[in-house]
């Protein structure tokens, strides 16, 4: 049996309907939420956390997942990244508060920038290929709240439409990166199982909007 | 120090280093015994076993090493500031040590090995950092013949572990370099090709690929790499579409290869993978890669590379593999294949003056080749029952003075036997064996 992984949140209603358009497995919110893992027509589907989706795939528990590139970013493994499957986008953004002196043009940074986010490696890896010096504070929530406070200078943070840093007052500075959902595949399972797993990737693949 | 009630908050300091851990008996005599098993194989081929050293000048590690190897080795610094690193592989060593203390030893040379390796690899995931490899190397033999001699020591090891169901993929890295010349592409595309590629990233790739005007056949196939798997068959189709001699070169060398590898006796075991990615730079031809059923990497990875004994003033042709032990064990364990390793023969009880007789007994069944454990104080022939329990022996002699031993098999009732017929009994029940 092939399995796959999908995220809980705002990627499970983009999962369940491309597992339903490829055919794979036609499920609703409330089963798979209430069970967490369904076996359907020879495909066994797990709900886990969206950070968690890189782990089962890594270890080989699952042999494919459904992951924002936004929790790629944070744990590179050793997993395929084979197809961007479009929904769930968003951006990763630094962001200043409204009366900030910090703009888009860097002369305006500060020698040592510190930022507040939850995409610490995805923060640092940007800033350091713009030769921008910064100080990351790891936080786990409410990153907004971080500059307002004096915690940090700015924020890295993901936005789908903007109106969470509006309505905290934060100002775009610039773009970090760009995240889409994206099948993923452990290593393993592509080479023992090629065939099967091959043929499931077409179907996802094809039932991509 | 507070008191903590007995326990201990979560990441406070304990005893364990994180990512390291001690083996326990049975996993650890399962390991041993793997290792034995893959060593013996290895010297059954003519591979001479070398060990070399746990810790390495890091300039030495670092010639045979690529970036992200580097970063993962765990560095310390010697006496007189010198940088010294715990040896994360040992194919490098062993291309050292072939080049160097070797270096009037005739090739091609036929070595093995086998111990602990490091990685300090801060991967999110990384739950070991200390690993355990045998592997073997085969310095100053190209072609052909070399690559499956190797390919076919490397599935008869992962016969001897005891493992079934495996599988071995054979590829090679210049497919992907010639590929890669192939592409009418500005430099910094190809080394963004590259590096999605190590990365594993398809969606990069496509990216990419998409942004070039070209589009050929070899697009095609560097977009279905993961797929890019199958029989001999697989050869032809990729042939088709490959326009680079490179590439074309690397398929008849697989060719030839796979041939050979039938003449060893080898099918069903082995499949083509012209989309192997691997990890280390240093491979140039064939490489190859095990996998077991259910686990999410590779058991087993090798192959050819060419450069790297030129780094140490040899240049030499040479090939290899590692079989990862930990990942060998935690197969067997979870599989009904797993060898069943019998804690102890015999345990030798003793009442009275039975003792000298006792470690008699005990002496007489080691001649045999039997695993016997002599108690250290008296006991009842009642309570050596449940001390045989305790100490997991298949029999239990209890010795209550000379001469007379009691002789408890399973659950079967005892008897009463003089010593040499307890011995002679025993040897020829297959214990021991």
């Amino acid at each position: 049996m092939i399995s796959i992984a999908i995220p809980t949140g705002v990627l499970l209603e983009g999962s369940l309907g491309l597992l339903r358009r490829s055919g794979a497995a036609d499920l609703d919110r409330e089963e798979i939420g209430r069970k967490l893992l369904v076996d359907r027509g020879g495909l066994r589907v797990v709900l886990v956390r969206p950070a968690d989706v890189p782990a089962y795939v890594d270890f080989g528990a699952a042999d494919l997942g459904v992951a924002g590139k936004d929790s790629l970013w944070e744990s590179p493994g050793s997993h395929y990244e084979l197809v961007d499957l479009g929904f769930g986008a968003c951006t990763l953004v630094l962001a200043v508060p409204a009366g900030s002196p910090i703009t888009g043009a860097p002369e305006t940074w500060p020698s040592t920038m510190r930022i507040a986010t939850k995409y610490p490696a995805a923060t640092q890896g940007h800033m350091r290929g713009l030769g921008q010096a910064v100080e990351v504070v790891r936080l786990h929530g409410s990153v907004e709240l971080a500059p307002l406070v004096g915690l940090a200078d700015a924020i890295v943070d993901l936005t789908a439409s903007g109106r969470t840093l509006r309505e905290n007052r934060l100002r775009v500075v610039a773009e970090v990166g760009r995240s889409t959902a994206r099948l993923i595949a452990n290593q393993a399972s592509l080479k023992t199982r090629t065939t099967a797993i091959g043929e499931l990737v077409a179907r996802l693949r094809g039932a991509v909007r | 120090m507070p008191d903590l009630g007995g326990e201990r908050a979560p990441g406070a300091p304990g005893r364990d280093v994180q990512g390291f851990r001690d083996l326990l008996p049975e996993e650890a005599e399962a390991m041993r015994a793997t290792q034995e098993a893959v060593l013996a194989e290895m010297r059954r081929w003519g591979y001479r076993y070398v060990v070399t050293p746990t810790l390495e000048s890091l300039d030495v590690l670092e010639l045979g090493l690529g970036p992200e190897q580097r970063r993962r080795l765990f560095k310390l610094s010697d006496g007189d500031g010198s940088l010294l690193a715990v040896v994360g592989e040992r194919t490098v060593p062993v291309a050292r040590l072939a080049a160097g203390r070797l270096r009037t030893a005739e090739l091609p040379l036929r070595l093995c090995y086998a111990g602990p390796v490091l990685t300090n690899d801060p991967g999110r995931f990384t739950r070991r950092r200390e690993m355990h490899q045998v592997g073997a190397e085969l310095v100053g033999a190209s072609g052909a013949a070399a690559d499956a001699e190797v390919i076919a020591m490397a599935v008869r090891c992962l016969d001897a572990s005891g493992l079934r169901g495996y599988q071995v993929d054979v590829g090679h890295a210049e497919f992907f370099w010639g590929l890669l010349d192939g592409l009418a592409v500005p430099p910094h595309i190809r080394a963004g090709i590259k590096a999605a590629l190590a990365r594993r990233d398809f969606v990069a790739l496509e990216s990419l690929l998409a942004s070039t005007p070209l589009r050929s056949a070899e697009h095609e196939l560097l977009l279905r790499f993961p797929a890019l798997r199958g029989g001999v068959e697989i050869l032809e189709a990729a042939g088709a579409l490959v326009q680079n001699r490179r590439s074309e070169r690397a398929l008849a060398e697989l060719a030839r290869v796979h041939g050979l590898l039938q003449a060893h006796g080898l099918g069903a075991a082995v499949s083509l993978d012209l989309g192997a990615i691997r990890d280390f730079d240093y491979y140039t031809g064939v490489i190859f890669e095990g996998y077991g059923p259910d686990l999410g990497r590779p058991l087993a990875q090798g192959g050819r590379y060419d450069g790297l004994l030129g780094r140490f003033g040899r240049p030499a042709p040479a090939t290899g593999f590692v079989l990862h032990l930990d990942l060998v064990g935690e197969l067997l364990q979870r599989s009904a294949d797993a060898p069943q390793l019998t804690r102890l023969d015999a345990a030798v009880a003793w009442s009275g003056p039975g003792l000298e007789a006792a470690l008699g007994l005990g002496g007489s069944l080691r001649m045999f080749g039997m695993r016997a454990v002599v108690d250290t104080r008296a006991r009842s022939l009642a309570a050596a029952r449940s001390w045989r329990r305790a100490v997991g022996a298949t029999h239990l002699l209890h010795v209550a003075g000379a001469g007379a031993v009691d002789w408890v098999a399973g659950a079967e009732p005892r008897r009463r036997l003089g010593s040499e017929e307890v011995v002679s009994a025993l040897a020829g029940s297959g214990a021991g064996r």
